[in-house]
């Protein structure tokens, strides 16, 4: 009984979908006058190439349909390739929900509309009409992770298999990057963490809910246990009861000490240092202190970053790097995310936390400047617009960069120079 | 007849009202200050403060000490040099409704307060701070009552203390705010906190939690790191460090403007620190990477 309303149901649904056809295709046929019989053939007169792509396995539907008009208007469009809607709305017009309600993570392609960045809309050798088939249409735009992957000396193994284990290609409802999973979630579906080895391996410290990819590499690392590159040193000597309680107490992940006083304990020259000068970077003395910046167990960044500097830095100064990134000449460490090298990142008794509190000094380190200029610079010589001002490289300068050329302040030399020099103002 | 006249009489009057209030800071240059009353140069000036009775001073923090002026009638005069001992590291400075003066120890994360002869009194060191104990001071403002609020960028709060260091209340700041760099009093009593990070700023009013007063003012400035309110109009002022220029908010949110430009020159600024305001009109900006304190009207 039960088969056969299934059978009907089947029946049923399947009568609609020729009935919706049908209508569509009438619907185009009446809407552009076509010939009798011309629907689905007549495009294909003065296209003959997509006889192939018809022999493909995977045909996008209104191709096979021979609804040509379902994406192109056979006239005039305001759009390339004669396409009915703007190229980077078109496919939503059928496919209107590719991404979750509420997602926490989308594609960026999928949100800029870009679907023929992965899927050919006509046909394809591959499921889904994608360009290519697994990791390798992935990997073709994200190339760094490609390399990463590619040197790992300790792989993981999905990440070889394929990138859709873990990710979903449209967009998440449930984490960041794409993940299908909360990520403990997602670990836990193949590393069980009840079982003894995983236990050991963690030291007996109850860590089932924490955050693996804040020690793991998810896409492989050279080091064992894919762990970050770089590791804190009492994590790799397994000595977590250095900065935590021990694993046997109730609060077992609670850190013996709060702040930059745990940190302290081992980085106690640092912590003087810093505490000493003027002026303190001001995360360090927030709650998060030193986690601020530095992840405590591993990361990918060297010096235990949690992020590249550039990315880091530019989360609080987006200003500085804007700033930078539409300058015309680049300074190279502003460039490269190098903001250490001219700046400490901890304490500086100099405003703007300098390295150094002279500014001569400061670009000296990598600047010559009797090759550069001979313009008298220094603390015997006074900025002429303001006599508490020594002439040094940035009476001339910015740098972080400016909207003109060698980091300039003004749009020629001569507008800059006449600033001091006011005799030759023309 | 009568109507059409008493109808462009206020229109006449409320236009320039208008305009006024959609623009409310118009700064001319005066002066600077930019040495001591011995000729020695001022460096690095983090603050500066001003009263109603024209007194000004200075925290040159480069130097590591504080420098005492007046300002009346447009003519400034004095310089004289308040070398404190225990504040080796003055960045803010305000004056209380008595006449004494506090003083930021950026170093120390301290507030010290001097006596109205310049002697000092000693720090303000909260007492009764739970939840938690330890504090990290990153700014303060007093208000008419000689009550300071303290912004405890470790215990992520607004302290309020009486005079002699008693915690009369606190308040904590907004979830998943950036950078919290400074905060500021108005007339009502309400505390505004100033998240430089996020460009947004946070009131509270009567110790209620902190909610949004403004949207993203991203397209507006730079990275500000100081922030007053007019005892007078109730606007709120910015300094913007990275822009340098003073902004001018209103007191719904609403952005009203925003003078002055980053510059070497007289009327420009270089990585600008505090600002300060004189019943008179005066304003008085710490102009740090200038190395000198610029002096402005009002001329609104």
């Amino acid at each position: 009984m039960l088969k056969r309303y299934k059978m009907l149901g089947l029946f049923c649904a399947l009568g609609l979908l020729l009935v919706s056809t049908a209508a569509q295709a009438q619907d185009n046929t009446a809407k552009y006058r076509l010939k009798p019989g011309a629907f689905g053939k007549l495009c294909q007169d003065c296209h003959p190439g997509f006889e192939e792509k018809l022999k493909k396995p995977n045909v996008h539907t209104p191709v096979k349909k021979g609804d040509c008009t379902g994406c192109h208007n056979p006239h005039t469009s305001d759009f390339k390739k004669l396409l009915s809607a703007e190229p980077k709305k078109i496919c939503s017009t059928c496919h209107p929900s590719v991404t979750p309600k509420d997602a926490k993570s989308v594609h960026k392609v999928v949100a800029d509309g870009e679907c023929l960045k992965c899927h050919d809309p006509h046909s394809s050798m591959v499921k889904n009409n994608l360009l290519k088939p697994g990791n390798e249409l992935c990997l073709d735009c994200h190339k760094s992770l490609s390399g990463r992957i590619a040197k790992a000396k300790v792989q993981h193994a999905p990440v070889k298999k394929d990138c859709l284990i873990c990710h979903a290609p449209h967009g998440s409802a449930k984490e960041a990057s794409l993940l299908k999973e909360r990520i403990t979630a997602l670990c836990a579906g193949c590393h069980k963490t009840d079982q003894p080895i995983f236990v050991k391996k963690h030291m007996n410290y109850p860590v089932a809910n924490s955050n693996c990819v804040y020690c793991h590499d998810p896409h492989g690392s050279d080091r064992k246990g894919i762990l970050y590159n770089n590791v804190h040193k009492p994590v790799s000597a397994m000595m977590c009861n250095q900065c935590h309680e021990e694993a046997t107490s109730p609060n077992a992940l609670k850190t013996k000490r709060e702040g930059a006083e745990l940190c302290k304990g081992c980085h106690n020259e640092m912590y003087n240092t810093a505490f000493g000068k003027n002026r303190i970077h001001s995360p360090l003395l927030t709650k998060q202190a030193c986690l601020s910046c530095h992840n405590p167990h591993a990361g990918k960044e060297k010096g235990l970053l949690r992020e590249s500097p550039i990315q880091l830095c530019g989360k609080c100064h987006a200003d500085t790097i804007k700033r930078q990134e539409m300058s015309v000449t680049k300074h190279e460490p502003v460039k490269v995310g190098e903001c250490a090298a001219c700046h400490d990142p901890h304490a500086s008794n100099a405003p703007l936390l300098m390295k150094q509190e002279s500014v001569v000094d400061g670009c000296g380190t990598c600047h010559d400047w009797m090759k550069h200029s001979t313009h008298p610079i220094g603390d015997k010589f006074k900025d002429p617009r303001n006599k508490n001002r020594n002439l040094d490289c940035l009476s001339c300068h910015r740098s972080h960069g400016t909207e003109f050329k060698g980091m300039l302040p003004f749009k020629t030399v001569t507008d800059l120079c006449v600033q001091c020099h006011e005799k030759f103002r023309r | 007849m009568r109507y059409l006249v008493h109808l462009a009489l206020a229109l006449v009057l409320v236009v320039p009202a208008a305009a006024g209030a959609a623009d409310s800071l118009k700064l001319r240059y005066l002066g600077s200050i930019s040495t001591d009353e011995k000729d020695g140069a001022v460096k690095t000036p983090e603050g500066v403060a001003c009263n109603d009775q024209g007194d000004v001073i200075v925290a040159d923090t480069g130097n590591s000490r504080l420098l005492r002026y007046t300002f009346q009638e447009k003519n400034l005069k004095g310089g004289a040099v308040l070398k404190v001992d225990q504040i080796g590291a003055p960045v803010r400075v305000q004056y209380g409704p008595k006449g004494d003066v506090f003083v930021l120890d950026g170093k120390l994360h301290k507030v010290g307060r001097l006596n109205s002869d310049g002697s000092f009194a000693g720090f303000v060191e909260p007492v009764g701070v739970t939840g938690p104990a330890k504090y990290v001071i990153r700014s303060f403002k007093v208000d008419s009552a000689n009550n300071l609020f303290l912004l405890d960028i470790l215990g992520e709060r607004v302290l309020k203390v009486d005079s002699t260091g008693k915690v009369l209340s606190q308040i904590a700041f907004p979830k998943e705010y950036g950078l919290i760099s400074d905060l500021a009093i108005t007339i009502a009593g309400d505390v505004i906190l100033l998240d430089a990070v996020k460009s947004v700023l946070y009131v509270s009013r009567k110790d209620a939690a902190f909610a949004p007063l403004t949207k993203d003012l991203h397209d507006f400035m730079n990275f500000a790191n100081y922030i007053t309110a007019s005892s007078r109009s109730g606007d709120i002022y910015l300094v913007d460090q990275d822009g340098g220029a003073i902004i001018t908010i209103g007191p719904d949110g609403s952005f009203l403007g925003r003078q002055l430009a980053l510059g070497w020159r007289t009327g420009q600024l270089y990585y600008p620190a505090q600002v300060c305001f004189t019943k008179n009109g005066e304003v008085f900006i710490a102009d740090r990477g200038n190395s000198r304190v610029q002096i402005f009207e009002n001329a609104k």
